[in-house]
Order: structure tokens, then sequence, then C-alpha cells
């Protein structure tokens, strides 16, 4: 029994950057933006975190820097490909490159400590275990936000029928900027849980995909957010099951591969249709 | 549709912001900018062995970019590149650790089994793409990331049997790599050969038929569907393509620079293949030169780190800054449902 509630729990830390990632890939994407630059997110939240716990002292001041940080990222996404006519896909991809790289260098600068960070102190069990009720607190609330709000329908009008929510009187860019920057505050959020709640440092490519596989878990929950909240869920238990299964014999780069597979398969229409909002991706410049 | 923005106007400017920011990127290193650019020519221009070296790495970056650039014009994303040159390399490695025959027999086969390698796992995405409307962006992220997961997992398990250990395929026989060049250096016909693969490619987009439709597809995707062009077998055909260029440069890079498939191939290549392909406007001579200079960024920035202590980090920062700056400059896809 305590090997099971152990399981859980390795399956919950695993999860939660996942939820907060994933929910800010929904909320992006409802509103038409296909966010590649959740991995900047979490990259940028998970090495702001660590700064700024090591300047204050604090975590939480770590994790509101963390919060920032990813908002900064995504939201830079959002102004460019709305103002500016940037491609979306091009300037995500853009945007990784650089978090990975100012992080690195940032490490060098600040730190003077190539590949990884000193250790800082972390948010502890508790701090922790807030986190994880805090991105499933999210995820109900930007389920009832999305669903049951004026606010919602607006945004997922932007990421159905942009022109529509302008003939209504609403700047779709506008909304898409604000969709990115709470979707970038979210992936901040998972980005320092990644670096003060699981590991209290932060290390040269810490975010291993996550970011990627947020993007496939948007797909298997069929862009809601409680179903993305599900699908990170079942991708955290995966994660947590390499470690339970590494002495079977079953190759853990298979498990690892699952959710890819899995959203692969998603776009495949294995297990009914999976439509991304009709205006994901495609810009809209009034 | 956009239409192409900006001018020379426009790229002189985004040029000289991105130097400013190398500049202080610099400077807050504690380095002087000039000492900082100085060890940056000299240590990609600054000789033989490292303007070879520089070709070296202009290459790796130029079979993906072309690739990228080949899918772009077609109206589709190739973020793939990175995984496609993966499983290119992975095929070489494999076919040139277990195929017998000659030297120069096993050498084609390699660059051919890179390139079929590349050229499916690409046909994975156009498929999806084709016959699900399934988004390529997604697939070829996912794939990136089975890819490398599937090579680590061959490496360390199912290939021990031809000897493979630690993330490595065994190393080639000496009659089985690349010529080289210039004696003492890693410059291989690989560089000519993606010139040729340039060159063919721009002859291809700018003087045939089916380039010509290649880029109607890109252009106007619903004119050319009305014009009766099978739009879903065109996806397969670009992603194909896409992928057997950069399976073939996965193979180069393992035949000719490597000596053996390792799971860390590519430090990224494909994707900042994505800067150069942009730099070059998504033409292919252009993309030559965008090669080159990429080239120099990447074997410089080893000798700015240990000569000027500028974190070699800097030139990804300029790198992904470049992508953020010309991902405006042109519509690059078609974006239209």
């Amino acid at each position: 029994m305590s090997a099971f509630v152990a399981f859980v729990a390795l399956a919950l830390v695993k999860a939660t950057p996942l939820i907060f990632a994933a929910l800010a890939g929904v909320i992006c994407e409802r509103a038409g933006i296909l966010n590649i630059a959740l991995e900047g997110g979490l990259t940028a939240g998970a090495f702001a975190g660590v700064v700024a716990t090591n300047v204050s002292g604090n975590p939480y001041v770590g994790v509101a820097a963390g919060l920032l940080a990813g908002a900064l990222v995504c939201g830079t996404l959002g102004i460019a490909a709305t103002r500016f006519g940037v491609d979306q896909i091009v300037a995500g991809i853009g945007i990784n490159l650089v978090t990975t790289g100012a992080a690195a260098y940032a490490l060098v600068v600040i730190f003077h400590s190539p590949g990884a960070s000193p250790e800082v102190r972390g948010l502890g069990p508790i701090g922790a275990a807030l986190l994880v009720l805090g991105a499933f607190a999210a995820a109900i609330a930007m389920h009832v936000a999305l669903g049951s709000s004026a606010w919602g329908l607006r945004l997922r009008a932007c990421g159905e029928n942009p022109r529509a929510v302008l003939a209504a009187g609403t700047d779709p860019r506008r909304v898409r900027v604000v969709a990115t920057l709470i979707g970038g505050g979210l992936t901040g959020l998972g980005g320092s849980y990644l670096s003060l709640g699981e590991l209290d440092l932060y290390s040269d490519g810490m975010t291993g995909g996550r970011g990627y596989i947020a993007l496939a878990a948007v797909i298997f929950g069929r862009w809601t957010p409680l179903g993305a909240t599900g699908a990170a869920l079942v991708f955290g238990a995966l994660s947590a099951l390499q470690f339970v299964l590494q002495r079977t014999g079953i190759p853990s780069e298979l498990m690892a591969a699952l959710p890819y597979l899995a959203a692969l398969a998603a776009l495949a229409g294995i297990g009914g249709v999976a439509r991304a909002p009709a205006a994901d991706g495609i810009p809209f410049d009034g | 549709m956009r239409r192409p923005r900006g001018g020379a106007r426009t790229n002189a400017i985004a040029a000289l912001v991105l130097v400013a920011i190398a500049c202080i990127a610099m400077l807050v290193a504690g380095t002087n900018p000039i000492a900082g650019f100085a060890a940056l020519a000299r240590g990609s221009l600054g000789g033989p062995h490292q303007l070879a070296e520089t070709l070296v790495q202009a290459t790796s970056l130029l079979f993906p970019a072309l690739a990228v650039a080949f899918a772009f014009r077609a109206g589709f994303f190739n973020i793939g590149a990175e995984g496609q040159l993966v499983m290119g390399g992975l095929a070489a490695g494999l076919v040139g650790a277990i195929v017998p025959g000659p030297g120069p027999v096993a050498i084609v086969a390699m660059l051919a089994a890179g390139a079929l390698g590349g050229a499916a796992w690409g046909t994975i995405a156009g498929g999806l793409r084709a016959r699900f409307g399934g988004s390529e962006v997604v697939a070829t992220l996912m794939l990136n990331v089975i890819a490398a997961l599937l090579a680590n997992f061959l490496v360390v398990g199912p290939l021990r049997a031809i000897g493979a250990e630690s993330g490595e395929t065994p190393s080639l026989a000496l009659d089985r790599t690349l010529p080289v060049l210039f004696a003492g250096t890693r410059l291989t016909i690989a560089f000519p050969l993606a010139l040729l693969i340039a060159a063919a490619l721009w002859f291809f987009l700018a003087r045939t038929v089916a380039g010509y439709t290649l880029r109607a597809v890109g252009d106007a995707p619903l004119a050319a569907a009305r014009a009766g062009i099978d739009l879903p077998r065109m996806a397969v055909f670009a992603f194909a393509i896409s992928g057997a260029i950069a399976g073939l440069g996965g193979a180069t890079i393992v035949a000719g620079v490597l000596h053996r498939f390792n799971v860390a191939l590519s430090p990224g290549y494909g994707f900042i293949a994505i800067a150069v392909a942009l730099v070059g406007n998504l033409d292919p001579p252009y993309i030559v030169l965008a090669a080159l200079g990429f080239g120099i960024l990447q074997n410089g920035s080893l000798a700015m780190q240990s000569l000027a202590h500028v974190p070699k980090d800097a030139v990804t920062i300029v790198e992904g800054l470049a992508i953020v700056a010309l991902a405006a400059r042109r519509s690059i896809a078609r974006r239209t449902a």
C-alpha cells in the first residue's frame, strides 16, 4: 500500500509541471495561438525562480519571479504574433532557442557555474504541495472561466473565428495577447515547480521537452482544460512508472515515448476525432 | 496572404540590432566586444584548419536548412529536421556497421540509407497531414523526440549485438568514411555534395514545372487545389524530399565527421537550420551563404568562449533572436484554414 502511495506521489510530482504547461497550451490554442514557446516559458520560470530565490532567500519570491518570467517569454510571442505579423511557429522556435541560450549564458555570468546553478532554498514539501494544488485549482478555474463566462466565450471565439469577434466589438489581438500572458504565467509556475519544488536548483536542459509533452497533452485532452489535465496526469504516471519498471526489462525509452506516440495517434484520429480550434495558429492582423 | 515585408533597410536594422545584442552579451560577460569578435573571427577564419572546421559546421547546417526551406516553399512547416537528421544518421551508422562490401559501395549505401531513413521519418508527418489533416508542426515536434528516444534505445539495447556501446554504433573502418578534401581536416566531400543539392534544389524550384507546382501550393493553396493539384499528395512528396535531404545530412555527419552514429549527433542543427533557411530567404543560393555565416558563428563560438571568456551560449541567443526577427519578413507558409 505504501508503495502505491509513493507511486501516486511521484506521479503527481511528475505531472504538476505538465499540468501547468498543458493548461497554458490550452488557453493559448483556444485563443488561436499555437504556442511552441511553452518549453521556453518553463525554462524561464525554472531559471528565474532560482535566481530570485538566490537573491531574496525566499522561494515564494522565486515562484513569483518564475511566473513573471514565463509571462514575459510567452507574452513576447503573443505580442510578436499579433502586432508584428511574426509567424507563431517560427517565432516560438526562436524564443525557445533564446531562452535556452540565455539561461545557459546567465548561469555562467551570474553563478559562474556552467551546466547547473548552486543549490538554493527550495519550497519544501508544503510549498511544493501548495503548487500541486495550485495546478488543479488552475485547471478548474480555467474550465469554469472558458466554459461559463462571457470572457471565456470571447476567448474561444478568437480561436474559432476571430473576424466575428472583431465584428462584435472586441479586438482579437488583445484577447490573444492576454491568453499568452496568462498561459506564460502558468508555464512559469510549472518551471518554478521544477527548479524549486522538485530539485532546488536549475540545470541546463532540466525542462527536458516537457513543453512538447504538454502540447501532446493538449491534443490528447482535446483542447479542454480538464482533458489536458487528465492527459498530463496520465503522462506523469507514465513517467513515474519508468522508475517502478526500471528493473523489469521494459525499455524506459518506450515509456518515455508513449506521450508523443499518443499525440501522434490522436492526430491520426485514433480514439475519436482530434479537431484543433479552427483558427489555431492562424495569424490575425485586423 | 500577407505580402513579404521589409527590404534591405529592415534587414540592415535587424542585423545591427543583433550585433548590438551580441555586444551587450559580451560586455555583461566582462569582455570587450572587439576582443570578443576578434576571438570569434580567429576561431572560425584564422587559419586553414579553422576555415575547414567552419565549412564542416556550415555543411552540417546546410543539409537541414535546405530540407526546412524545401518544405516551407511547399507551404509546410518541417520543424522535424532534427529528428530526420538523427534517423538518417542512425540508418547510415547501421548500414556502415553491418553491410559487407568494398568501401566506396558501403559509402554510397550509407548515404542512400540516410536519405531513406530521413525520408521515411518525414513521410510520417507528411502522411498525417495528408490523410488526417493533423498539424505537421506538432507531428514533427513529437517525431523529433521519438527519434531521439528510438536511437537511444537501439544503441544501448539491441545494437549491442553488433558492438554498439555507450550511445554509439561501432566505429567505421577508415575506407568507409567520406574522403577528406584537405589532409588533416574533417572537411570531406560532404561539402561539395551539399552545394550540389543546393544547386539541384534551386534548379528544381526555379526552372521545372514540378517546382513551380510546389511553389504554387505554398503560395496559394486554394488556387492550386482549384487548378487540380492534389494537395495531400504534395504534402507527402514535400515531406519525403525534405526528410531525405535532412537524413542525407545526418548520414554525412556519421560518415564524414563522427565516423560512427552517436546519440549526440546533432547539437540542435535541425532547429538552427530554421534560422539558416530564413536568413537565406528560403532561396538555395542565399541559404548557402547563410550556412557559411552560421558556420562561422557555430565554430567561432568555442574560440570566443576559450579566448575571450564569453559563454558560447551567447551565439544561441543571437541565433534565436535572428529567427524571431526574420519570422516577420515574409509569409512563410500558408496559414489559412
